[in-house]
């Protein structure tokens, strides 16, 4: 397929990059290229100037604190996070999700940014690094900024970067003792589009005493449901009480239907996923991928 | 810095091979190999992103070709099916998908001979849950994927033997 004309431009720093992007008002940044390309293909999007990020030396790095925090730079691939033995020994989960996105191609190319800067509802990292409590750094005319994940993504394709900007990094802070994360997806097939989603961070020592409930897919951007953390609270580590605990998962989620499943068909499934994650973050369910 | 420009020059080794282009900066790396350099084994498939069949190795990346801007190749080594055999001798890889019957119709073969390439490289003693994920992003309409699995396991017991 040929693309419409769109000039290219490969900076050699981010101080370059965000001139560049704030030079040119149809400019965008190519990372990983995995939706870009074809949102050029099939014409959606109309763009002057491709600005390639995706080698960028300062947005390639893992750098992991002796706390076990992360700094994972944008242009890093979900293959990265996925082989990574800093992500792998400091938030398991974190690879273990970067591994099952789509296919080995894409995971070869695909970035952490993208995935989040993308900002589709069925994105697999957007949810888990709100549970995780995860920081992003925006580059900026005006210098860095930091955005709390819980705050990052506004809406369908929307997020906290605004014109002319980059996001040049995510940290990721520590598990605290005796916290775990938990992942569950229904999709349409292994490892592919999300119809109901969640990601779950769970402190826990017998009694839940803290948890993080991030539902994805059921509404524009990933969001804590704060009346099943609330009934966690306080509660036994035990499957009973997570069950008892996602049917407060209801009519409050106003999910929209698709090809994929109905509206009520989601609300169903979100129940099913936060479950899933909960247990599994408390140690009593079996790997969730996807 | 390359600055910004509709048309770009870039070098790269392909197939071992340094070579130098001008290319449209809009140009797909899949086009510039089938239709700039003539070499035709890449296929493209859907060209979406989503069959795998125009699969080729980048840096030591596997990546779909059609996915990925051919001014982003410059200065990468490229690796294509026509590259994969060595002095007409085929490789471990190529002669299970012979052996086992690992094709019909062939137009995945060489998206999928790369995929295979990959994961050997990188493990090379598979579990059949390994192959069955490594060519998730590979789509065949022949073959229902058996003979494939089977000739990507035959593959790795070849390129053992070949190793002892």
């Amino acid at each position: 397929m040929l693309l419409e004309s769109v000039a290219y431009a490969r900076p050699d720093t981010v101080a370059e990059a965000l001139q560049l992007l704030a030079e040119n008002e149809d400019a965008a940044p190519l990372a990983g290229g995995q939706s870009l390309i074809n949102v050029l293909k099939h014409r959606v999007a109309s763009l002057e100037l491709l600005v390639d990020i995706s080698r960028l030396e300062e947005l390639r790095g893992i750098a992991a604190a002796p706390d076990g925090g992360l700094e994972i730079g944008a242009c890093v691939t979900y293959d990265e996070l996925d082989h990574s033995p800093e992500v792998r020994s400091a938030q398991p989960m974190l690879a273990d999700v970067a591994g099952h996105i789509e296919d080995q191609q894409i995971r070869d190319a695909g970035t952490i940014g993208g995935n989040c800067c993308l900002s589709d509802p069925t994105n697999n990292l957007p949810p888990l690094l709100v549970a995780l409590g995860a920081t992003m750094v925006i580059a900026s005319s005006g210098g860095p900024r930091e955005v709390a994940a819980s705050d990052f993504f506004h809406g369908y394709f929307a997020t906290a970067v605004g014109e002319g900007e980059l996001l040049t990094s995510v940290r990721v802070p520590p598990l605290a003792a005796g916290a775990s994360a938990g992942y569950s997806t229904v999709a349409v097939g292994a490892d592919s589009k999300a119809i109901a989603r969640a990601a779950a961070l769970v402190r826990a020592n017998g009694t839940i005493e803290e948890a993080r409930v991030v539902l994805a897919c059921v509404s524009p951007i990933p969001a804590r449901h704060a009346g099943m953390e609330e009934a966690l609270r306080g509660r036994a580590a035990e499957p009973a009480a997570v069950a008892a605990a996602a049917e407060r998962i209801g009519a409050d989620l106003e999910p929209l239907g698709d090809a994929h499943g109905s509206a009520e068909y989601r609300r169903a499934m979100a129940r099913v996923v936060a479950r899933r994650a909960v247990c599994q973050a408390i140690g009593n369910g079996g790997p969730q991928h996807g | 810095m390359v600055e910004a420009g509709n048309v770009q020059a870039i070098e790269f080794t392909v197939n071992g091979e340094r070579r130098e282009a001008t290319v449209a900066s809009r140009q797909l790396l899949v086009h510039f190999l089938r239709d700039s350099l003539g070499m035709k084994g890449t296929h493209i498939g859907c060209d979406t992103g989503s069959c795998g069949a125009c699969s080729v190795i980048v840096d030591g990346r596997l990546v779909k070709s059609c996915m990925m801007l051919a001014p982003q190749a410059d200065g990468c080594e490229i690796e294509t099916i026509e590259g994969i055999a060595k002095d007409g001798e085929l490789t471990a890889v190529q002669r299970a998908f012979h052996e086992e019957h690992g094709l019909q119709c062939g137009y995945c073969t060489p998206g999928l001979v790369m995929a295979a390439t990959f994961l050997l490289r990188r493990n090379p003693q598979p579990s059949e849950d390994e192959i069955r994920r490594a060519v998730r992003g590979n789509i065949c309409r022949c073959t229902g994927y058996v003979n494939i699995i089977r000739s990507i396991e035959r593959a790795a017991r070849n390129g053992a033997e070949e190793a002892a």
